[in-house]
């Protein structure tokens, strides 16, 4: 992602300037993206526009509309403890999610990454969960969580443990969303896998002649090589760890006591349970900009922990460069 | 040059495949909305049903078709999304014409009032009906709904269970201490097998049976007093005694939402007992329990109370064919549709005394039941009940994980009270 | 040899846990009503019952929704090709004003919660007398989604100016030049497009939800979660269906899976 900013300045300082003339195609372009543009306007920032109107006003889907200013926010802010609640459980579950979430799929793409027969079969393995609709998976996990008679206490039980009811558990709950949700990487896998093949070989083979085991490769070549993927994972980890809903509603239905009741949760019934869609729409509104910053702060932060190819590659060959990304 | 040629001949062909599929869906737009500009009427009918249930509304739907040439009736099953479809179409102005609807306190403002079509039409012979079940579609006096279906709450038991136990059959007239004991014999751990199972978490509406049973209620009779009801010493020792079974592991507590549910436990024959409305039923023989059911136990020395869950059929404000929305409704309750709906109980006394639907030991406890629910749910005496209930679910599911009745329903009374005012 | 192995035994003990679910699924679909609830829960039915499949998929007009699924995965994947391969061209290889400015919105959309825009877009939608129309679910994917945009735009940057420079000289238009010189060598991440745009279309099940009323309208995921009612879950219905119904977009990954990871590695997400 952080490329983006990237090109535009490498471009400007590239002896491709002198080309720079032709390629401003005049209406050219704006034609090129003329689709995206229409569409952002119709099917995004019309609605987005709208839904920030209906934020100030007390909207029931029956009943009369009132101008409320930002009454909305205020009861969000200072008289709402589901509020709290929530944004504390979503907050709780993309502290443990994210992480593990990149963790697990990036281990599981090394293991692919080896040379090892029928590949193809485990990748598809891997990433089967992904296929599977979410209300099937709801059922699977009740099964596999239910306290006396779930799959997973059966195993537990054949090692001596007793474990618990996960899903009616209040300390519980919340844990086993997350390795429910862990189920889902595939595509995050996939992501890394291609990233981990794009490392060149000779990288590790000059590593080896060094003397580096296996663990410093790891830490030394192959982690700085993936940040640019670690860092596109760990965003689409964060937007996916705020808007987690399905297997909420479909699993717990936020309980027990609240302890899975996620933000996007409360959103959602605010809207379609006590049908406040202004209210909620203010809900929306907040947790868009929580994203935004938190997505904004981990591209800052990414200047100093992310490394790109182009500079890394010929880091060794050729004259070292600071090992970071221009900014536009 | 030939594949500039190619994608714009595919461009246009997707251009061309949109606009058909958007002409045809466009027309059946208007049909549906206009209602008589074409020469077939489409009436739009939402229902919560799936499976068995929707089959029958489906044939229902295609009789009246029938018996009504140039009508076409649309059928659309939200399922378990009923009130998210039903919202977003309110809320576009864009409804279906006739609904199923229990939900009347939270709707009403978006349906059609009822009564001067009830009154001037002598065919649908309400007194039929039977009495109360037209009390669950009134807001302040005014009728929004027909009833189409209800189903009363009852105790259904494994007999299988029972005979492993040698505990004798329960019989109507029992009460909640001889609960409490078969349930502690029906106890195996060693099986993980239960008495009972408890819900972890309860609609509040079906537990206003048991509170009403202890003589208490959620809220006054006249709606505005929530203190000294919701959290009556009767109203907490109704809900303690769930919470106790689970202590004592005579009861274990079955799934939320999604979860491997009581239904399921019981057909897996786990559980001894369990109290549910005639939804299971049908499964609970499909999946080969012996099952019985009795009526509800009673607190001792109190009456026996139960609550109703009634299926109503409403029509739309907004709807442009209110006649033929009536005229569907009045086919939906009529004999023949009753008799064809099997799922949930015959709302008219006529049906059930011709298919003997009482002598059935079976169906007899429901009706048994139907007797015992005279009593105005909460959700109807208060607008706000919505909001209340709120802090009222979270008290019973507390209570459900070891809370102390008293103490939670004590506090959910005072984060209650600024909806009272 | 015993690192070897060691791999082998961790791949093959992953596999099994994410094999799991479906295994489940398929025996449970398989089952007989009486053995559906039996605890310890039996892992090989007595019984294998394959006409559960044919049951299920016939208790609902479930060849009608795979077709309203065709229609809409096809019509909007084809949309998608198109349009992201234009719009991703437009931002990789012009200079115009507001570009900048412009992707970086592409790329904030990304992060909007569909729960912001979905009621207004239900409002909206139901303006253009859309509902219950497969168009909500087909249209918005023919201008663009931010994610395919993103990838396709970081492909083509990757490809030498020198192409387009070459073919521009000899007089080609832009659009000749997008379509003979660029398109032709986009075929991994292309149908890496394809194959996630099918995916999220056919296993969709919020968007149908919201904008479909009418059961002939409906799609897979919408009639399987119609086994799951107010009062009770047909659950053996909702596994055999979901065994059937996660066979096309398997397959479909399967094969197109070596295309997928050399499409994501060129596309230098990773830098």
């Amino acid at each position: 992602m952080a490329q983006t900013y990237l090109h535009p300045a490498r471009e400007q300082s590239a002896a491709l300037k002198a080309l720079k003339k032709r390629r401003r195609g005049g209406a050219a372009p704006y034609l090129f993206i003329f689709p995206w543009i229409f569409g952002f306007l119709v099917f995004t920032l019309g609605p987005l526009l709208f839904s920030l109107v209906i934020s100030f006003f007390d909207w029931p889907i029956v009943g009369k509309v009132t101008f409320i200013g930002l009454g909305n926010y205020v009861e969000m802010f200072t008289d709402d403890p589901l509020f709290w609640k929530s944004l504390m459980v979503t907050l709780k579950f993309a502290v443990l999610f994210v992480p593990l979430n990149i963790v697990v799929a990036l281990g599981l793409a090394m293991l692919l990454n080896q040379k090892v027969r029928g590949s193809a079969i485990f990748r598809t393995a891997f990433y089967l969960p992904s296929v599977i609709s979410g209300v099937a998976l709801a059922m699977i996990w009740s099964w596999v969580y239910s306290g006396d008679y779930g799959i997973l206490n059966y195993f537990l039980s054949v090692f001596g443990i007793q474990g618990p009811d996960w899903l009616n558990d209040t300390n519980w709950s919340l844990v086993a969303m997350v390795v429910a949700s862990l189920w889902g990487q595939g595509s995050m896998m996939l992501i890394f896998l291609a990233g981990l093949k794009g490392i060149p070989k000779d990288l590790y083979e000059s590593a080896s002649i060094d003397g580096s085991g296996k663990l410093r490769q790891f830490v030394s070549v192959t982690v700085p090589m993936i940040t640019p993927t670690i860092l596109f994972n760990l965003i689409t980890s964060i937007i996916a760890a705020f808007q987690q809903l399905t297997l909420a509603l479909l699993l717990t239905g936020g309980g027990p006591m609240k302890a899975t009741y996620f933000y996007a949760m409360y959103m959602y019934e605010n809207a379609f349970k006590y049908f406040k869609m202004g209210y909620s729409a203010a809900n929306a509104w907040f947790m868009f900009l929580i994203v935004l910053t938190l997505t904004f702060l981990v591209f800052k932060s990414s200047e100093a922990w992310v490394f790109y190819e182009g500079e890394m590659k010929r880091g060794p060959q050729k004259k070292p460069k600071p090992a970071k990304g221009g900014r536009a | 040059m030939k594949k500039q040629v190619s994608l714009i001949v595919l461009a246009a062909a997707l251009m061309m495949s949109l606009s058909a599929c958007g002409g045809s869906g466009g027309k059946a737009e208007t049909a549906g909305q206009g209602g008589g500009s074409g020469s077939e009427k489409t009436l739009r009918f939402a229902t919560w049903d799936t499976g068995d249930a929707l089959k029958i509304e489906q044939d229902i739907a295609k009789k009246f078709e029938e018996s009504h040439p140039g009508t076409k009736v649309q059928v659309e099953a939200y399922a378990d999304g009923f009130d998210q479809k039903l919202a977003a179409g309110f809320g576009a102005a864009n409804p279906p014409d006739v609904m199923y609807m229990w939900d009347f306190p939270t709707y009403h403002q978006s349906l059609e009032p009822l009564d001067s079509y009830a009154d001037k039409d002598k065919d649908l012979n309400i007194d039929d009906f039977y009495k109360g079940l037209f009390n669950y579609g009134k807001i302040d006096g005014t009728l929004y709904g027909i009833p189409a279906g209800f189903t009363t709450r009852v105790v259904y038991y494994n007999k299988k269970l029972f005979d492993e136990a040698g505990v004798p059959y329960p019989k109507d007239g029992w009460t909640w201490p001889e609960f409490q004991e078969m349930a502690g014999k029906l106890t195996d751990k060693s099986k993980k097998q239960y008495g009972f199972g408890v819900r972890a978490e309860n609609d509040t509406y079906d537990l206003q049976g048991f509170v009403w049973s202890n003589g208490s209620s959620f809220i006054s009779p006249d709606g505005k007093t929530i203190d000294g009801y919701m959290n009556s010493k009767d109203t907490a020792a109704a809900i303690q005694m769930f919470g106790d079974m689970l202590k004592n592991g005579s009861a274990v507590l079955t799934g939320g939402k999604g979860q491997q549910s009581g239904d399921d436990i019981f057909k897996a024959g786990k559980i001894a007992m369990w109290e549910s409305g005639i939804w299971p039923l049908e499964s609970f023989r499909q999946a080969g329990v012996d099952v019985g059911t009795v009526e509800m136990p009673a607190f001792p020395g109190k009456p026996v109370k139960g609550v109703l869950a009634e299926s109503a059929l409403s029509i739309a404000k907004d709807s442009k064919q209110k006649d033929l929305a009536w005229e569907f409704i009045k086919f939906y309750v009529s004999d023949a549709s009753i008799k064809m709906r099997v799922a949930d109980l015959p709302v008219r006394q006529s049906v059930v005394n011709e298919l003997k639907k009482d002598q059935d030991p079976l169906y007899k406890p429901y009706y048994t039941m139907l007797e015992r629910s005279d009593n105005t749910p909460a959700f109807l005496l208060n607008p706000k009940w919505n909001e209340v209930n709120r802090q009222l679910s979270a008290a019973v599911e507390s209570v459900m994980h070891g809370s102390n009745a008293q103490d939670v329903l004590n506090q959910a009374v005072k984060d209650s009270e600024r909806y009272m005012k | 040899m015993m690192k070897k192995t060691l791999s082998y035994l961790a791949l093959i003990l992953f596999s099994l846990l994410f094999i799991a679910p479906l295994f489940w699924a398929i025996t449970t679909a398989l089952k007989s009503p009486q053995e559906l609830y039996l605890f310890p829960p039996k892992w090989i039915p007595s019984v294998f019952r394959f006409s559960n499949f044919a049951d299920a998929w016939n208790i609902q007009p479930f060849n009608l929704f795979l077709k309203n699924t065709l229609i809409v995965t096809v019509l909007s994947t084809l949309g998608q090709l198109v349009s992201c391969t234009l719009v991703a061209y437009g931002f990789a290889r012009f200079e115009f004003k507001g570009r900048n400015l412009l992707f970086l919105i592409v790329l904030a959309t990304m992060m909007i919660p569909w729960e912001v825009t979905m009621i207004p877009q239900y409002m909206e939608f139901n303006y253009l007398g859309w509902i219950n129309t497969l168009k909500p679910l087909i249209v918005p994917s023919w201008f663009g989604s931010a994610y395919f945009i993103f990838l396709l735009r970081q492909f083509i940057m990757t490809l030498p100016r020198e192409l387009d420079e070459a073919a521009t000289i000899d007089g080609a238009s832009k659009l000749t030049v997008l379509m003979r010189v660029i398109v032709p060598l986009m075929g991994p991440s292309l149908i890496l497009v394809a194959v996630f745009q099918m995916m999220n279309c056919w296993n969709d099940y919020l968007g149908p939800l919201i904008f479909l009323n009418d059961q002939t309208k409906y799609t897979l995921t919408l009639g399987l979660s119609q086994f799951k009612g107010m009062y009770g879950v047909d659950m053996q219905s909702i596994m055999a269906i979901t065994c059937l119904i996660s066979i096309p977009p398997l397959a479909i990954f399967f094969f197109a899976q070596r295309y997928i990871v050399g499409g994501i590695a060129s596309t230098g997400i990773k830098g």
